[in-house]
């Protein structure tokens, strides 16, 4: 497959697909093992690596359950910021996605336009994270730094770029019928087998189903903000096409409320009072004792996500010490994979290119 | 218009040099060297390397052109470093092809492996010897050159499955039978249309064909025709949205997988000499081969060589459509593309023929009339 490294066999009868089985496992890095030997800022480096396409969402992720893990609350900018930039590394991702998915339809034209759109969030990405692709940005208490200068002016020029590029996707794609002949009615997994299955995020909203953890169950500040969760009806790869371009517009809509509000309330990024082996950038020095005494706290801490790929979820335990004691994520695309057992049989071989490319899938992610 | 023609060129470049020749030998051999007959194969030899110079530079012109333009189509340049903007990034491609070891896998049948490239390129550059570029331009005014250049296109499947067959790959194999299916599925509504320009110009020579034309291009009366001809050389040509045979997210390069090097480049090249025969056929057929309206005033028309630059630019354009075809449209299934070829192009094509032969009976109309008064 063109997603990646791992492989998908397929017993084929004719050019009927009767069954397949994903291999996976050729990416495996043992980030949960490592991430018991790492402090837990540390451990935000692997996070950018475990899927690439979303770094900062799956930053966000784990330093959620890790500030329960270690009873640590961020100030409120931090989770704007935070908010921001999962929301437009959601848009990053999908122009990602889209990118890929097009260019297995044989669409050269739109793979170029989504990869140069793609480019402007990563220029975003670099002026206040400093990376393009791995951004080692979160920090347990807030963010390593605050918004530069001008930042939000740049994201609104560049969020209604997109806007009117979301237009020219949806004329380069919806309107040709040899799209809608290619992807129409392929793939269907509906609601009941999805969740079955527990296939999340655009898969499953594709088949009209509205669970999305940002509505569902309100993280961050994603209570505080208006957006409407996208889903679409006919739970094939067009609809697929559908829930994530609108999940796009529904992000710029809250990029545009992050950006408002961070504009009107400024403020620390980072907690005070952190101690300082987490790392606070202005802890006081000079007090020895400060330094000599350590006071580990000791907790567990849960987080699920609503980010590109589907729901994932990151279990941290903390029995105190400078690194957790056991780390779990939970990889939406691994399991949205495996249910191609359900969604590939009955269709041609011809149609897995456009079906796995609906799913939309990050390797790195899966193998973890 | 002069009576140039690139025969007359040839034959002026062979008298001179072989009247050049024949003062170094004694009077026999110059006699025999300056003969008609001598000068004559000479003429021929010479035309033909023209033909393959001036085919070989357009084709690689094209490739030069199909860059540029999808790169416009998709926001960026093409190539732009190697030449006045990347006019010789071609030119350097192929000579980094060219010194390329070429590798034949192991268990590939040697003369199938060899001879399918071959065979393949022969076959596209033959036919330009019978395509008129411009009056008197062409290797000789057959009655039937239109047939002749389609039967030599449709030579084509054969070599690429033989190609694909020979270098013993299964992906090689399915896309070699894809294309094959593909293009003979496509013959014949590309025939069919053919059939209603023949009916329309009442021959199968192509300078007739293009002399029909005078009062007006063919596009118009055969537009259905045209529709169905254009689509059928996008599927032979295996371009976007027919390049099944080459999809590289199911197949890894379709049929030409396992060649490398100058035979990939023969491949290439062979591809984009049949995209330009195509251009050049859709040119001759329906937009009036090198002629233009009479409307147009007559200092476009008639400075020297006006024929053949009015031909190259309505042939880039044309060609330009099919760039314009592949930035916008996704890839179609293998049994749409036949589904399509079979149930949708056929019919149309019928249809197109059907439209062209009550053109024909429009015109013979007042004919008609005449003929009892011509009787009596």
């Amino acid at each position: 497959m063109t997603h990646g490294l791992w492989n998908l066999r397929v017993r084929i009868e004719g050019e009927i697909i009767k069954d397949v089985e994903p291999e996976m496992g050729y990416l495996h890095r043992g980030i949960e093992k490592i991430s018991e030997d790492r402090h837990y800022n540390e451990i935000i480096t692997l996070m950018d690596r475990t899927c690439y396409v979303a770094g900062l969402a799956w930053e966000h992720l784990f330093i959620v359950a890790a500030e329960q893990a270690l009873h640590v609350t961020p100030p409120e900018r931090a989770e704007y910021i935070r908010v921001l930039s999962a929301e437009l590394q959601r848009i990053a991702s999908h122009l990602m996605w889209y990118s890929a998915f097009v260019q297995d339809l044989g669409l050269m034209t739109p793979f170029l336009y989504g990869m140069r759109d793609r480019d402007l969030i990563l220029d975003l990405f670099q002026s206040y994270t400093g990376g393009r692709l791995t951004y080692e940005y979160m920090r347990v208490g807030g963010v390593r730094s605050d918004l530069p200068l001008g930042f939000t002016q740049r994201c609104r020029q560049v969020v209604d770029w997109l806007m009117d590029r979301f237009v020219e996707y949806d004329q380069l794609c919806l309107s040709s019928t040899i799209f809608h002949e290619r992807c129409d009615g392929l793939g269907v997994l509906l609601e009941p087998e999805a969740v079955a299955y527990g296939v999340t995020g655009p898969m499953l909203r594709s088949a009209g189903s509205h669970r999305d953890l940002r509505k569902d169950r309100p993280y961050s500040v994603y209570d505080k903000l208006q957006f409407q969760v996208a889903t679409a009806s006919t739970a094939d790869v067009t609809g697929r096409y559908l829930v994530r371009m609108e999940e796009m517009r529904q992000s710029v809509r809250i990029v545009r409320q992050c950006l408002d509000w961070l504009d009107d309330h400024p403020g620390p990024v980072m907690a005070e009072h952190l101690p300082r082996w987490l790392g606070a950038p202005y802890a006081p020095m000079g007090n020895e004792s400060y330094l000599l005494k350590r006071n580990y706290p000791t907790g567990v801490g849960l987080s699920m996500m609503e980010e590109p790929h589907g729901e994932a979820g990151a279990y941290v335990v903390n029995d105190g010490g400078e690194h957790p004691y056991r780390v779990k994520f939970r990889s939406p695309v691994l399991i949205n994979i495996w249910a191609a057992k359900r969604y590939l049989p009955g269709y041609r071989v011809a149609d897995i290119p456009p079906i796995m490319g609906s799913v939309d899938v990050c390797v790195g992610e899966c193998d973890r | 218009m002069s009576s140039v023609t690139l025969y007359s060129v040839a034959y002026s470049i062979a008298a001179i040099l072989l009247g050049g020749l024949a003062h170094l030998f004694p009077a026999p051999v110059h006699g025999w060297l300056i003969s008609g007959d001598v000068v004559t194969a000479l003429a021929t030899v010479i035309f033909a390397a023209i033909l393959l110079a001036a085919s070989m530079l357009n084709t690689i012109l094209l490739i030069w052109y199909e860059r540029k333009l999808l790169g416009r189509f998709m926001d960026r340049r093409g190539a732009m470093h190697v030449g006045y903007a990347g006019l010789l990034q071609n030119f350097a491609d192929g000579l980094k092809l060219f010194r390329k070891d070429t590798v034949r896998p192991g268990q590939a049948d040697p003369l199938g492996f060899w001879l399918s490239p071959t065979a393949y390129m022969v076959t596209s550059l033959v036919i330009f010897g019978l395509l008129p570029i411009s009056t008197g331009w062409n290797g000789g005014s057959l009655p039937l050159t239109l047939l002749l250049a389609l039967v030599i296109f449709s030579f084509a499947p054969l070599f690429i499955f033989l190609g694909a067959w020979a270098s013993n790959n299964k992906y090689s194999l399915i896309g070699g039978m894809r294309s094959a299916a593909q293009m003979i599925a496509y013959e014949v509504p590309i025939l069919l249309a053919v059939v209603a320009v023949v009916v329309l110009a009442g021959s199968f020579d192509l300078n007739t064909i293009v002399l029909e034309q005078r009062n007006y291009w063919f596009w118009a009366p055969l537009f259905l025709a045209l529709i169905v001809f254009l689509t059928g050389m996008l599927a032979e040509m295996e371009r976007i949205p027919f390049d099944l045979p080459e999809a590289e997210a199911e197949l890894v390069e379709g049929w030409n997988t396992e060649y490398g090097g100058m035979l990939f480049a023969f491949f290439m090249l062979a591809d984009y000499l049949r995209a330009l025969v195509g251009s050049i056929l859709v040119v001759l057929l329906f937009l009036g081969g090198w002629t233009l309206p009479s409307y147009i005033p007559a200092a476009l028309t008639s400075f020297p060589l006006a024929g053949i630059v009015w031909f190259m630019v309505k042939t880039y354009l044309v060609f330009g459509l099919f760039v314009w075809v592949r930035a916008s449209l996704p890839r179609i299934r293998t049994d749409q593309l036949l589904r399509l070829g079979w149930m949708r192009m056929v019919p149309l094509a019928l249809l197109s023929v059907i439209l062209a032969a009550l053109v024909v009976l429009a015109r013979c109309l007042p004919l008609i009339g005449c003929v009892p008064s011509m009787g009596g």
